[in-house]
């Protein structure tokens, strides 16, 4: 470092002592950030969206797919709402692990439907989808929602920002996922499965390396 | 006082501290001078943990009160400072100890490594040991000799220029220089022809 002195360093820094306004609580600030995302998310599907193949594809199975999509939004809500908590220094690192049982929950219901499928269809069961089109969805879906959330998150310019980019990605993620089910025409395989896990890990992997950039303090 | 500021005890301080960093969010800077002179205790304390010498513990005492001023704005009012106040000095130390791994893992300590030059027949990796050698020798003569020496033969001054440098007339300085001369060679032993 530099060869001044420690006092002349706190010197220095009272000197620029401007007023700075103290952040909300993290739950606060991350309900607002949900309440933009929901919203964003509600437009896309009113808007673009085909509800009549979704309640196709789980005909008789409502059931189901309310718990599935209950989990994925839980994975996304915990992910982010850690992300706002991890970012703030001191606050419990156990928010790292807040999402694992609901993205447990998720994984589970989404292979069960996968076994379901494969049961009714046979062989073709285990074939692949358009799975590059569900891929590019999950990874252009979850950039367009990285940016509001690492937009708010980085305003606490978190001292540790590894675990807070691996759940921003991991939010951004299971959101896109929810997203997606919106825009799946079609009935999900394991194999389709794969390839979406692969793109959630893609986008977990980006955004922790890029995010640790991003979010570090300058 | 460190070891009173690290203990779970200091509820006081804490309080103190929080009262400080909240005028220090309103701008005042007296009781941000304030507030950071005593955190530093209690950061040189938890640097100490984990660090391995007193300069290394200084950078880091000083990095987290770099980092506590950038992140000033994420303490929450109401809420116990040491809590936050301690992540911070955890972390720092932490990105200092990796970072010292980093540079041991990829760079190793060589006396002449700060005597290379782009020349190739510039590198006198003997210089060093040389330079230690002529000390005591440089000693044994007197200082108008030494001056003499320094001007005229290692900056490469004219007669002229020491003479204005030292105040010795060029007659001295010759006179100095010759002798200087004679005495080294005498010392390192060697025929003053060579």
């Amino acid at each position: 470092m530099s060869g001044r002195s420690t006092e002349e360093l706190i010197a220095a820094l009272a000197s620029e002592a401007k007023p700075v306004k103290p952040l909300a609580p993290p739950l606060k600030r991350a309900l607002a950030t949900l309440a933009m995302l929901a919203a964003l998310a509600a437009a896309a599907i009113l808007l673009l969206s085909d509800w009549s193949l979704l309640l196709v594809r789980y005909a008789g199975r409502e059931h189901f797919m309310l718990l599935e999509i209950a989990a994925t939004l839980a994975t996304g809500a915990l992910a982010v709402t850690g992300a706002f908590f991890l970012s703030i220094p001191g606050r419990s690192k156990r928010w790292l692990l807040a999402p694992i049982i609901p993205f447990v929950a998720w994984l589970t219901l989404s292979g069960l439907g996968c076994y379901h499928d494969l049961i009714v269809n046979g062989r073709s069961g285990w074939q692949l989808g358009p799975s590059l089109e569900c891929l590019l969805f999950i990874i252009a879906a979850s950039l367009v929602l990285s940016l509001p959330l690492v937009w708010r998150v980085s305003r606490a310019r978190p001292v540790d920002p590894v675990p807070v980019a691996l759940l921003t990605g991991l939010g951004a993620a299971a959101f896109s996922a929810f997203l997606l089910q919106f825009f799946h025409p079609f009935a999900v395989t394991f194999l389709d499965l794969a390839v979406h896990l692969a793109g959630i890990l893609m986008v977990v992997a980006a955004m922790a390396l890029l995010n640790r950039r991003a979010l570090a303090p300058a | 006082m460190e070891e009173h500021l690290t203990k779970a005890g200091g509820h006081d301080t804490q309080e103190r501290w929080g009262k400080l960093l909240v005028a220090a969010q309103a701008g005042d800077a007296a009781a941000y001078g304030l507030f950071l002179r005593s955190i530093t205790p209690f950061v040189r304390a938890m640097a100490r943990r984990r660090s391995w010498s007193e300069d290394a513990i200084e950078d880091v005492v000083q990095d987290v009160l770099l980092t506590v001023h950038r992140v000033r704005h994420t303490y929450e009012p109401g809420r116990p400072v040491k809590p936050w106040l301690a992540a911070i000095a955890a972390r720092r130390s932490i990105d200092a100890l990796r970072k010292r791994g980093r540079v041991t893992r990829q760079e190793i300590h060589h006396p002449g490594a700060y005597e290379t030059f782009a020349d190739p027949d510039a590198n006198n990796p003997g210089a060093a040991a040389s330079a230690a050698a002529l000390e005591p020798m440089l000693a044994m003569l007197t200082p108008a000799q030494k001056e003499a020496l320094e001007l005229v033969k290692l900056r490469e001054m004219s007669l002229v220029e020491a003479s204005a440098a030292s105040g010795q007339s060029i007659a001295s300085l010759k006179v100095n220089i010759h002798r200087a001369m004679k005495k080294l060679r005498l010392r390192v032993g060697k025929d003053p022809a060579e």
